[in-house]
């Protein structure tokens, strides 16, 4: 089922939760509602569940206004940050309640109820499980539990706020890699809300990236990720480093060194006040200056070689601090050690003018 | 016992006076109050309870307690339940309303119902005339007890309901249960031991209440006696052996209450529904 939500404004109070948003679910895919805290993402998925009203706007089930509909009736899964389990039923009853609560003409036989809560607890690999009480369960296992309970009412909606929000790193990565199995398995249109860009990169097929109440930009991960539509995107969506500079016609002038306005700018505009961001992996550091490319000079302050790649902190000349990631051979090759002077170039960018930062908002 | 550096001397002598104020003011009492009713034997004491009007006195308390907690349980969840779960104007006067029998002396809540439903009371002559009577009668006693019982059971419960929020009961409105549903399924068992203390105290309270009820009763004997009304009146008589012997229902009825208290107070941290301590 496709979700379609049309100029949804909510507030609460004096503050605006969300201002005229409008975003689509397409049938059958997984969508990430990404944001900082604060950006509405989660009252625009209680609003999509029914626990929430509008204060004006449209929600359509597969083009049906479902706006005027409640929570019982839209026959959606909802599985909440704390899970919400039900304290004094076991695992099996949890998962048994949305069938058990069912009117009598639509309730599933017993026999049938007993085989689907197995046939659930199976899914989750929790079959063992369904005497214990939530209590006695661990973080994941009772998320798990949550998304059985979800689906057992066959929801044509998956809806799930910061699934993975209370977990430790490790069971985090498990989990939304078992996440996206799983929906791959069942297939069914779902929606999760993560304030982790890499959660929602990694697992969704689309990512809709919230700030201050309005959509900031939607689209694959790819498109987010490569294409960021504004500093507020590109910002959240990883580290980055801050240049403020100016542009004449093709060249950006930023303090004691220039280069070429990268090819998706408007040729030939002016612009006084522009900011200039890199992400820390598309730097390069060397001992001489590269001839072909811009560059500036730049002290190493501190450098952590332990993880994936070797992050290294530098300062310029000016005083600002710089941020680079080498692999490893390449920081092995260049034998830095802290308080080495070095030349800092820049393998791409992107920047924008200062009207479009400030719309932005900073880090 | 956890280590401190308090002397030994330190801990004796408070233990000492702490044990010495229980057994002054607790347990000799207790003590005397058995003594005082076996002391002219086991025969006086079962013919005292034996007593019509000791058995009406005990009707009574039974008929007024068995009105005012059902009543006072219904009272209490419903209002625990719409304070704890609800956001609405007038939420905390509502909250200072509920706790106003506990500030208000039991003398003065009995007199209002005699201004109320009393002969020169607001309702008075109208009562009169359709040869109703409230004041100096079994409904005014129920009345009075229904008043100062009053908060208990939802005094209990709206602490243990905010601690428990409202995500449950959303997630099972998500799943498609409707409102009686919900509240049977899901609210009801998750605040049973909580709920059970309460009116455990609240009973406790209905039996055992001197004040108000004195002040509507008209102490009329075997009809608007209760068990501490009946208790006085025979103490006033000089019958000291058959007022200790109907006190002591009372004092069983209170070791029976804290017996029941201790165990739910067991079973909730079992089932790790926290109470709210404030009696």
């Amino acid at each position: 089922m496709s979700i379609e939500v049309q100029k949804i404004t909510k507030t609460f109070g004096d503050f605006t939760a969300l201002k005229d948003v409008t975003i689509k679910v397409p049938s059958g895919q997984l969508v990430a509602l990404l944001g900082p805290s604060g950006s509405g993402k989660t009252t625009l998925l209680r609003i999509i569940a029914g626990l929430e009203v509008p204060d004006s706007g449209t929600v359509l089930f597969d083009g049906a206004d479902a706006t005027s509909r409640s929570a019982r009736e839209r026959q959606v899964g909802f599985v909440f940050q704390h899970y919400a389990l039900f304290r004094n039923m076991s695992v099996f009853e949890n998962v048994a309640f949305g069938m058990r609560v069912k009117p009598k003409s639509e309730r599933p036989t017993k026999q049938a109820i007993n085989d689907r809560v197995h046939e659930l607890l199976r899914l989750v690999q929790l079959e063992r499980l369904g005497d214990r009480q939530p209590a006695q369960l661990s973080g994941g296992q009772r998320q798990r539990v949550a998304l059985a309970r979800a689906l057992a009412v066959q929801p044509k909606v998956l809806l799930l706020d910061e699934p993975f929000g209370a977990l430790d790193a490790k069971v985090r990565q498990e989990l939304r890699r078992w996440l996206r199995r799983l929906h791959d398995e069942i297939g069914i249109t779902s929606v999760f809300v993560t304030h982790d860009q890499d959660e929602a990169l990694e697992v969704a097929d689309r990512v809709v990236i919230l700030h201050d109440g309005r959509v900031e930009q939607e689209g694959t991960p790819e498109e987010v990720y490569e294409h960021p539509a504004s500093p507020f995107v590109y910002n959240f969506l990883g580290n980055v480093n801050l240049f403020h500079g100016r542009v004449e016609g093709s060249k950006v002038h930023l303090g004691d060194f220039s280069m070429d306005a990268p090819p998706d700018m408007e040729n030939g505009q002016t612009d006084p006040g522009a900011v200039v961001y890199a992400r820390p992996h598309l730097l390069d550091l060397d001992h001489e200056p590269p001839k072909n490319r811009p560059h500036f000079k730049a002290k190493i302050v501190h450098i952590h070689p332990a993880g994936a790649v070797v992050k290294v902190e530098l300062t310029t000349d000016a005083g600002n601090p710089i941020n680079a990631e080498l692999p490893h051979e390449r920081y092995r090759g260049l034998g830095l050690q802290k308080g080495m002077t070095v030349f800092v170039s820049v393998r791409d960018m992107k920047v924008f003018s200062k009207a479009q930062s400030m719309l932005g908002g900073g880090i | 016992m956890r280590s401190n550096s308090d002397p030994l001397w330190v801990r004796l002598l408070l233990t000492s006076v702490a044990l010495v104020f229980f057994g002054l003011f607790l347990l000799l009492p207790l003590v005397a109050v058995f003594t005082e009713a076996l002391r002219k034997g086991l025969g006086t004491y079962f013919a005292a309870l034996a007593e019509p009007e000791a058995l009406s006195a005990v009707w009574l308390t039974l008929l007024a307690a068995g009105i005012a907690v059902p009543l006072n349980l219904v009272f209490g969840v419903a209002a625990a339940w719409a304070i704890a779960k609800f956001d609405f104007p007038g939420k905390q006067v509502l909250i200072t309303l509920i706790d106003l029998p506990f500030s208000v002396s039991p003398v003065v809540s009995g007199l209002i119902y005699v201004l109320i439903f009393g002969l020169q009371g607001w309702f008075g002559p109208w009562l009169a005339e359709h040869n109703l009577k409230v004041i100096f009668a079994v409904p005014g006693i129920v009345l009075a007890t229904i008043f100062v019982t009053f908060p208990f059971v939802a005094r209990e419960l709206i602490p243990l309901m905010q601690a428990q929020g409202t995500e449950e009961e959303q997630a099972a409105r998500v799943l498609g249960a409707r409102g009686w549903q919900i509240f049977s399924r899901v609210t009801l068992p998750n605040i049973k031991w909580g709920l059970l203390y309460g009116v455990i105290l609240c009973n406790a309270r209905a039996m055992g209440e001197f004040g108000a009820v004195s002040v509507v009763s008209g102490h009329i004997r075997g009809r608007t006696n209760t068990i501490p009304l009946h208790v006085e009146i025979l103490y006033n008589e000089y019958h000291a052996a058959a007022a200790f012997a109907v006190a002591s229902l009372l004092a069983i009825l209170a070791l029976v209450t804290l017996a029941a208290k201790m165990a739910v107070e067991w079973k909730a941290r079992q089932s790790g529904q926290e109470l709210a301590h404030e009696h």
